[in-house]
């Protein structure tokens, strides 16, 4: 098929031709072409150059606003606030420092820092550069009444961000901000622009997208020096508001959560086990949203970047801890799913045991607990029966496997950015890394939740969720719906997803849950978890941190435990960090939420009926 | 040293000559796209283009002096080289505007090793449609040599570069031309890429331009009768292909060919509408018709037809254009230079810059006629199919009759990578050429 001869002095004659007649083709076009716009309709396009221009105007749609899971008052508003605005083409060298001193007296914002946002690179832009992005309306009055002496400024409407929850609710729906130069570079091709606002953590950006909506255009036709001409028709291309988003908190749960954390540092989670919706997702330290997005809101971001209490970090999925006793529920199901110990076979606790060169203390010292069935083991939280059955019957490897059943180890998913997996230590991962045996002391540690093992308050929560479901745990989620922001109707609605599905037998979860109860109605629960309104099932958990008299505190519970509809369940964990004076709080903070949630109380109706006003339990000695 | 001599008495100076006036006017209207209307310089742009174009010639001889035929062993070596430099790129290189494409030297300066990877593909394809000139299957030859440019420009589309990864295209057509490869497929590649584009297209087109749908098209897009449409292909090819075998009738043959063609550019555009971003599609729409988006895409368009209309016979004069220093025509120093010079230069400077590049093609073309091995031939070639492709993709663009790409105006265009490349491939066939009685 070859167009050449297969000689070895081949001949390229014709290729040559083709390319050249190809070139001439494409001159010969093209000039005719240029021919035809410049000369033929040239006189048209040269009048159309001098007086008609078309300028763009951006109208910002109004990001959407967030919503409870009742859908009645927003957390999230737009407040009427202005972005001004510079066209530094449009402003004359000679007037140039004048302008920038007069803006800055205007303002009240230092003269280097307005010129910062136009460096001399940018002054012949014909583009605008945004000077401030919340001007009061008053400030923007003073401006028009002189606009002769501002060329070049303009402003538009950007209504800024008013979060009318702040507190607990900051971390949860996050705040905006400009986007940032490393930003853009990424989203750009998804279609944002320089001066846009963007969500920058928790829900706002999550759901970025969804919130921000179109943003709309309008065309002005000027002059070729950039006055509109009146005449001139003017175009609008509205903006589209962006979508409201209901979320699966509740207001009432998330403020009872965050009074019962008061100022104990921790975090709290109130989660619907039967379809992942998180009712509360309390943290604290926390911070106020509405100080980051108000002018001058860098300062605050730096400061509370150097906290060391790190405010801005979301304790309930962004840390990680060691679980305690509460890991005790795993072993426990994990013992009857494999039957490594007969459920009413007995250990006798003397309040230690000698392994290897040391002595491991049960948490009651001596003289022990005496002789305990699971049943007694897990409702004393008896550290000895749980390392005996360990280190003789259930081994580390099915402790491994079971804490990965539970979801230990791996992202929840939540729909909020910055999620931490925790760790489930295995042998192979200690010889790895330290290069040193996985000791029988290490499997004793894991047995009772401490060592290595770490986990969030968020996945303890969702094992809690998979005992009361028997074997399933929905992806914990924040979003319920999508809403129009016109006339609310629903446009999507988040429908639960498994995130994870156990082959444990039923009859293995029905047990734990049995167990569980008895560690509220005959265990170490008893007195702390004592609201009347609601039957409740949980464990708690103390980790030791290395201090001699201060303990991380945990409880993670589940009510109604004889609930006839498992949508009725909620589990609660409360986590509070050993950096707190010791008072146990974990299970009281608890039984606040199930008193409060349970009988439609407020903190400090819950507080006054359980007897806890103005604080607090009596500062405790150690109890698991 | 004689040698050199004698090289550089049988080069054609004349092309270099050319490609220094391009260079010359370039650095002479990007200094002008740096002018504001109130008549400051705020761009020292055109002083980094100075050094851009001294260093890009420098390259050029240098690469003139650089003998191909022996090193023509290795351009394997140096290819896939080149490659793990692209696949290193897209790993750890420098993100800017949204595509991660180059490689830092130092502050601000850096280079796309996807410009490099044109010529040194360029050098390999040659290679291989020598040795390969006696292969018996046309369909073999045709797909290996296919995917000797497909590699890189798949490397290149998930930076994603879609514009220097279309430059590939030419490269390999006019390439695979040169060496020989079956006329039958290179139409069929040409026809899969133009109805890909077509039925990817249509549904926005269809929504936004068209006075009245036309149902029948929506057989091509809109499912489930898009997929009765591939099953009715897909039956008819079947059949086809046994009728040949059974028949040998040349119009079986047609048949499948035909056939084929619609499967795969329908299948590909589904592909298209998957990966591909509204706004991405509508450049595409937009081109056909501006008026559409007056202020999105079909912006760029517009002012750029009224600064070249508004040129004139001979212009507005040297930095007097309103349209350019006045309004924001967007990247006047890259992508729509060619627009300032037609409307500070009008007819004349259009022309010119015109006439060099024609001038510059045909030489090319007289190199070709000179040349007995496929490797050299080609190789020419494909740097006539680079240049001819971005001048007519670019100053197609600027008057309205290409779409937007963001391919720039080789020698004009500020940028130093683009620039470079071409030196290098050009320097390669002035070398190509002086040797012309060697072998």
């Amino acid at each position: 098929m070859s167009d050449f001869t297969d000689d070895s002095r081949r001949s390229f004659d014709k290729l040559t031709i083709i390319l050249i007649v190809l070139a001439a083709l494409a001159f010969l076009s093209y000039s005719s072409y240029l021919f035809y716009l410049q000369l033929v309709r040239g006189s048209e396009y040269q009048s159309k150059a001098i007086t008609i221009s078309r300028q763009i105007e951006r109208l910002p749609a109004q990001r959407g606003e967030i919503y409870d899971r009742n859908y009645n008052l927003p957390l999230v508003l737009n407040v009427d606030s202005f972005a001004l605005v510079m066209v530094p083409g449009e402003l004359p060298a000679d007037m140039r420092d004048t302008v920038f001193i007069k803006l800055a007296a205007l303002l009240d914002e230092p003269v280097d820092e307005l010129r910062r946002k136009v460096p001399p690179s940018y002054y012949k832009l014909f583009q605008q550069i945004e000077l401030l992005s919340s001007v009061d309306q008053s400030i923007i009055t003073k401006i028009a009444e002189r606009i002769d002496e501002f060329p070049g400024i303009s402003w538009y409407s950007r209504p800024k961000r008013n979060y009318l929850e702040s507190g607990s609710f900051s971390h949860v729906i996050g705040y905006v901000g400009e986007i940032t130069r490393d930003e853009l570079k990424v989203f750009y091709n998804r279609g944002y622009q320089s001066g846009d606002i963007i969500g920058k953590t928790g829900i706002e950006r999550q759901y970025d997208s969804i919130l921000r909506g179109t943003d709309g255009r309008q065309f002005n036709t000027v002059d070729v020096k950039g006055r509109s001409i009146e005449s001139a028709s003017r175009q609008v291309e509205p903006p589209l508001m962006g979508k409201n988003l209901m979320l699966t908190l509740d207001r009432n749960t998330q403020l009872l959560a965050e009074k019962a954390l008061g100022d104990r540092i921790g975090s709290i989670v109130v989660l619907k086990p039967s379809n992942g919706e998180i009712l509360a997702l309390a943290s604290y330290p926390s911070f106020n949203a509405n100080d980051i997005v108000a002018r001058g809101g860098n300062n605050i971001y730096a400061k509370l970047l150097e906290d060391p209490g790190t405010p801005l970090i979301h304790r309930a999925f962004q840390s990680s801890y060691p679980p305690a006793s509460t890991y005790k529920t795993i072993m426990t199901a994990a013992i009857l799913e494999e039957e490594a110990i007969g459920p009413e076979e007995t250990i006798l606790c003397t309040g230690e045991i000698s392994y290897g060169d040391r002595v491991f203390r049960c948490w009651i010292r001596r003289p022990g607990h005496g002789r305990l069935n699971l049943a007694g083991g897990l409702a004393q939280s008896c550290d000895v029966y749980f390392w005996e059955v360990a280190k003789d019957k259930l081994g580390i490897e099915r402790m491994v496997s079971y804490s990965r059943e539970f979801g230990f180890g791996s992202l929840t998913n939540i729909d909020l950015p910055g999620e931490v997996p925790g760790f489930v230590p295995t042998p192979q991962w200690k010889e790895r890394t330290f290069n040193e045996k996985w000791l029988g002391g290490d499997t004793l540690n894991m047995a009772i939740g401490q060592g290595y093992l770490l986990t969030s308050p968020l996945q303890i929560a969702n094992m809690m969720a998979m005992v009361v479901n028997s074997g399933v745990i929905f992806k914990p989620h924040l979003l319920k719906e999508v809403r129009d922001p016109r006339d609310g109707s629903v446009l999507t609605k988040i429908l639960p997803e498994v995130l994870v599905s156990s082959s444990i037998s039923k009859e293995t979860f029905k047990k734990t849950r049995e167990n569980l109860r008895l560690v509220i109605s005959a265990g170490t629960a008893q007195y702390p978890v004592n609201t009347k309104v609601v039957s409740v099932a949980g464990k708690t958990g103390t980790a030791e941190v290395g201090f001699a008299d201060r303990w991380h505190s945990w409880f993670v519970g589940y009510g109604p435990y004889d609930a006839e509809n498992i949508d009725d369940v909620i589990v609660v964990v409360a986590m509070i960090e050993a950096a707190n004076p010791w008072e146990w709080w974990a299970p009281y903070a608890s039984n606040l939420i199930f008193q409060g949630y349970f009988s439609g109380m407020n903190y400090e109706e819950a507080a006054k009926k359980l007897g806890l006003v103005g604080k607090t339990a009596p500062p405790a000695v150690r109890v698991e | 040293m004689g040698s050199i001599v004698k090289l550089f008495k049988e080069m054609d100076w004349s092309i270099v000559a050319a490609v220094i006036l391009l260079l010359v006017i370039g650095v002479l209207f990007i200094y002008s796209s740096g002018i504001t209307s109130t008549g400051e310089l705020v761009s020292n742009e055109y002083l980094k283009q100075i050094i851009w174009a001294s260093s890009g010639m420098l390259i050029m001889i240098l690469a003139a002096t650089f003998d191909l035929k022996r090193v023509k062993d290795h351009f394997l070596l140096i290819y896939i080289l080149s490659v793990i430099l692209l696949v290193f790129t897209f790993l750890f290189g420098k993100t800017v505007n949204g595509a991660r494409s180059w490689l830092g030297i130092a502050g601000e300066y850096g280079i796309q090793p996807s410009e490099l990877m044109k010529i040194t593909t360029a050098m390999y394809l040659a290679r291989y449609l020598d040795t390969s000139s006696h292969e018996p299957s046309s369909i073999k030859r045709f797909a290996l040599s296919f995917s000797i440019i497909a590699l890189p420009m798949l490397l290149i589309l998930i930076q994603p570069d879609f514009g220097t990864a279309l430059v590939f295209i030419p490269i390999y057509l006019f390439m695979a031309y040169a060496g020989g490869i079956n006329r039958r497929y290179l139409v069929f590649f040409v026809l899969t890429g133009a109805l890909t584009i077509v039925f990817t297209v249509m549904p926005l087109w269809q929504r936004l331009i068209a006075d009245k749908q036309s149902f029948v098209l929506r057989v091509f897009y809109d499912k489930p009768y898009f997929y009765y449409t591939l099953g009715i292909f897909f039956t008819v090819m079947v059949l086809s292909f046994l009728g040949f075998r059974l028949f040998k009738k040349k119009y079986y043959y047609w048949a499948i060919y035909t056939t084929l063609l619609f499967l795969v550019s329908m299948s590909a555009s589904e592909l298209g509408h998957k990966l591909l971003k509204d706004y991405q599609i509508m450049r595409l729409v937009v081109f056909i018709d501006p008026s559409i988006d007056p202020l999105g895409s079909g912006w760029n368009i517009l002012q750029s037809i009224t600064a070249i209309g508004s040129g004139g016979f001979v212009g507005k004069g040297f930095l007097k254009g309103t349209q350019s220093h006045y309004r924001y025509l967007p990247q006047q120093s890259t992508d729509f230079i060619f627009s300032i010079i037609s409307e500070e230069m009008g007819f004349l400077g259009g022309l010119l810059v015109f006439a060099l590049f024609l001038y510059i093609l045909v030489k090319l073309s007289l190199i070709i006629k000179t040349q007995h091995s496929i490797t050299q031939a080609s190789f020419v070639s494909g740097m006539f199919g680079i240049i001819f492709f971005h001048f007519i993709i670019n100053a197609g663009m600027a008057m309205g009759v290409m779409p937007i790409t963001g391919i720039p105006l080789l020698f004009l265009s500020y940028g130093g990578s683009s620039l470079w490349a071409i030196c290098l491939g050009l320097g390669l066939c002035l070398g190509i050429g002086a040797r012309k009685f060697e072998s």
